[in-house]
């Protein structure tokens, strides 16, 4: 951990402390806007009071504080659960310690699976190569090093051995992601994201593992301590965004949102749009990796989780927790107070529209930076080229804030214009 | 060919891809070649990444324009669509990893699917300053880009070897076809490309091959 001791200083309080980047990296990443401000952000004081003895949260309170300053680095954990969707506010503290031992039991039953499956989950460690043919046969043990981790009979279970080719995919992504965090220099860490994302992969064969995902688990790995409330946190947060990795052979399920995107330019500045087109840019496949990874790529660590729960919170709908658990329990969803929706969220209930919009803020974030790069985009793009480097400029320079602050605003803009038509 | 003149600071743009397996380096390759950088904490690459760097090749101005991929093949819906216009590829493997030397086929017949029939390829094997970690001999690397027609080279994105030399090697070679077209096209009398020509400048692919300049 040498070279990890050294922080930043951001505006009296030491907020890069809670995610110390080694000192060899410094150069390379993005420097951090966010700063906790006093009566904005949500401190943990605020955060603890805003319960009521036996635990019902006051999420009116909460969310109206995360709106305008987002989260303390100290506490983010613990409210992503809730923004999430994972618990509710309107449950005690007995109710949702219960539920935490039931989804922790639960995870390390998963694991167990997995482990009888491949022993390398859970050891601690992880591998980056194969461990067994494509055809399902044994590897032959001279042509790799990692041994004694093969899989040392043949495989015919079609979802086993598609689950077992892909662990080598999740260890290269795996040694490659936030590498310049002093927290993943520790292999135990490394192995933690590695056994979540496989262990998730193993329950949605359907969606697999698909590149990107490792960018959306690696901050709860960092925030949560047991891995088992990481790995539903993150469950959770894939609620939202597993469509996107939806893959066949000829399409990706984040077309969808990049479908939506167009629409939504198309429709508050048809100028831009009709350029973009000229230059065969129309499918707006260059912000396929804002929606991807949310937005890790362009913003430092910190503001990339500022960006996050702001979005989720202006996002955040009541009933999501009873719909998600609805398999389990079959909890009936019950009308709540407007104020207890989000932003965004609340605006789509007004209107009358059904909720299963698919959470689309992060298409009205993409549209906010499109828009900011308008001048620049119209001027002097003559190429697809050239919007991708004017597009990849923005790192370190985006405002978490200002770019929610916008995407409502286009969002008004949208449901505006397109009520009219 | 599709490498066009312009009037701005160059005479030629060519629009080139790095494709290949994931964790084969194509990313640090890049780098590299545009930016001489080397990046241990690199990142997956998720859908498409771009970067361009304009060199001097037989006393023009070329302008190649990099494209590098996600090598998941989940991503490969996406990252085909990035092929089209494409005169140059650089298809990388990990000389440490079989597996990606294997796939080198699979890609092969992906860029085929998707480009034009002559458009210069280079089987790159890279990671080769991990001597000891060795997977894949370069006579294999060699005898399966003969067999191909592709160039070959192995380099080092890690030490900064033969990078350079790779991009080069395939730039010059589409500037070669792309100014004996033009030429041929301008003995033609009107400019206007002849029947058959697709074959033609295949032909003459073989023939600089033949002639040993991608050779290592």
């Amino acid at each position: 951990m040498i070279g990890c001791e050294f922080m930043w200083k951001l505006g009296g309080e030491d907020l890069q402390g809670y995610f110390p980047v080694r000192s060899e990296c410094q150069a390379d990443v993005p420097r951090t806007r966010f700063k906790s401000r006093a009566g904005k952000t949500l401190s943990a004081r605020r955060w603890h009071a805003a319960f009521t003895e036996d635990g019902h949260l006051d999420m009116e309170r909460v969310l109206r504080r995360i709106q305008r300053g987002g989260i303390h680095p100290s506490i983010k954990g613990e409210v992503w659960e809730f923004l999430l969707g994972g618990y509710d506010p309107d449950s005690t503290f007995d109710e949702r310690t219960k539920l935490r031992n039931h989804r922790r039991e639960q995870y390390y039953a998963w694991k167990e699976e997995c482990q009888k499956m491949v022993p390398l989950v859970g050891s601690g460690k992880f591998v980056t190569m194969a461990i067994i043919a494509e055809d399902g046969q044994p590897l032959e043990e001279s042509s790799v090093e990692n041994q004694e981790w093969l899989v040392k009979t043949s495989v015919t279970d079609k979802r086993v051995l598609q689950w077992m080719l892909v662990l080598s995919q999740i260890g290269l992504d795996v040694i490659r992601t936030d590498r310049y965090l002093c927290f993943y220099e520790s292999e135990s860490n490394q192995a933690r994201l590695w056994d979540v994302l496989a262990i998730y992969t193993w329950l949605n064969p359907d969606i697999g593992y698909v590149q990107g995902m490792n960018d959306i688990c690696s901050p709860m790995i960092i925030l949560l301590e047991d891995e088992a409330d990481a790995f539903w946190c993150f469950e959770r947060a894939m609620r939202r965004l597993r469509e996107n990795f939806r893959t066949t052979e000829t399409s990706m399920g984040v077309q969808t949102q990049l479908g939506m995107l167009s629409q939504v330019i198309q429709t508050v500045d048809p100028r831009l749009h009709q350029h973009l087109e000229d230059l065969d840019g129309g499918e707006y496949l260059f912000a396929i990796r804002m929606l991807m990874v949310l937005f890790r790529r362009e913003f430092s660590f910190l503001d990339a989780l500022y960006l996050w729960e702001m979005m989720w919170a202006m996002e955040y709908n009541p009933n999501n927790f009873a719909s998600y658990e609805k398999t389990e329990n079959g909890t009936k969803q019950d009308p709540r107070l407007l104020k207890q929706y989000g932003k965004f969220e609340r605006k789509y209930v007004k209107s009358g529209q059904d909720e299963q919009h698919h959470n689309t803020l992060a298409v009205f974030v993409v549209a906010s930076v499109l828009e900011t790069k308008n001048k620049r985009l119209l001027k002097e793009a003559k190429g697809l080229d050239d919007v991708v480097q004017i597009l990849g400029g923005i790192a370190g320079n985006l405002d978490a804030r200002k770019a929610c602050k916008e995407a409502l605003k286009i969002h008004e803009k949208f449901l505006r214009k397109a009520n009219k038509q | 060919m599709a490498g066009y003149r312009v009037e701005d600071d160059y005479d030629y743009l060519f629009k080139v891809v790095l494709i290949g397996d994931s964790g084969v380096g194509k990313s640090n390759l890049l780098s590299r070649f545009t930016k001489n950088e080397f990046n241990l904490e690199s990142k997956s690459t998720i859908g498409v990444e771009f970067a361009t760097r304009t060199l001097a090749v037989e006393g023009k101005v070329i302008k190649a324009q990099i494209w590098d991929t996600a090598g998941q093949e989940r991503y490969r819906a996406i990252t085909s669509a990035y092929y089209r216009g494409a005169v140059g590829a650089l298809l990388v493997y990990d000389v440490t990893r079989r597996a990606t030397f294997e796939n080198v086929d699979r890609w092969l017949k992906e860029l085929k699917n998707h480009t034009e029939p002559n458009i210069v390829v280079m089987l790159v094997g890279n990671k080769s300053d991990l001597r000891h970690l060795l997977a894949v001999p370069t006579e294999d690397g060699k005898s399966y880009a003969e067999q191909e027609s592709l160039c070959f080279m192995e380099t080092s994105a890690l030490e900064a070897t033969n990078v350079e030399d790779a991009f080069a090697e395939v730039l010059t070679q589409i500037y070669r076809i792309t100014s004996k077209k033009q030429v041929e096209a301008g003995e033609d009398g009107n400019g206007s490309v002849p029947k058959g020509e697709k074959i033609e400048v295949k032909n003459d692919v073989s023939a600089l091959k033949k002639l040993g300049c991608c050779s290592n």
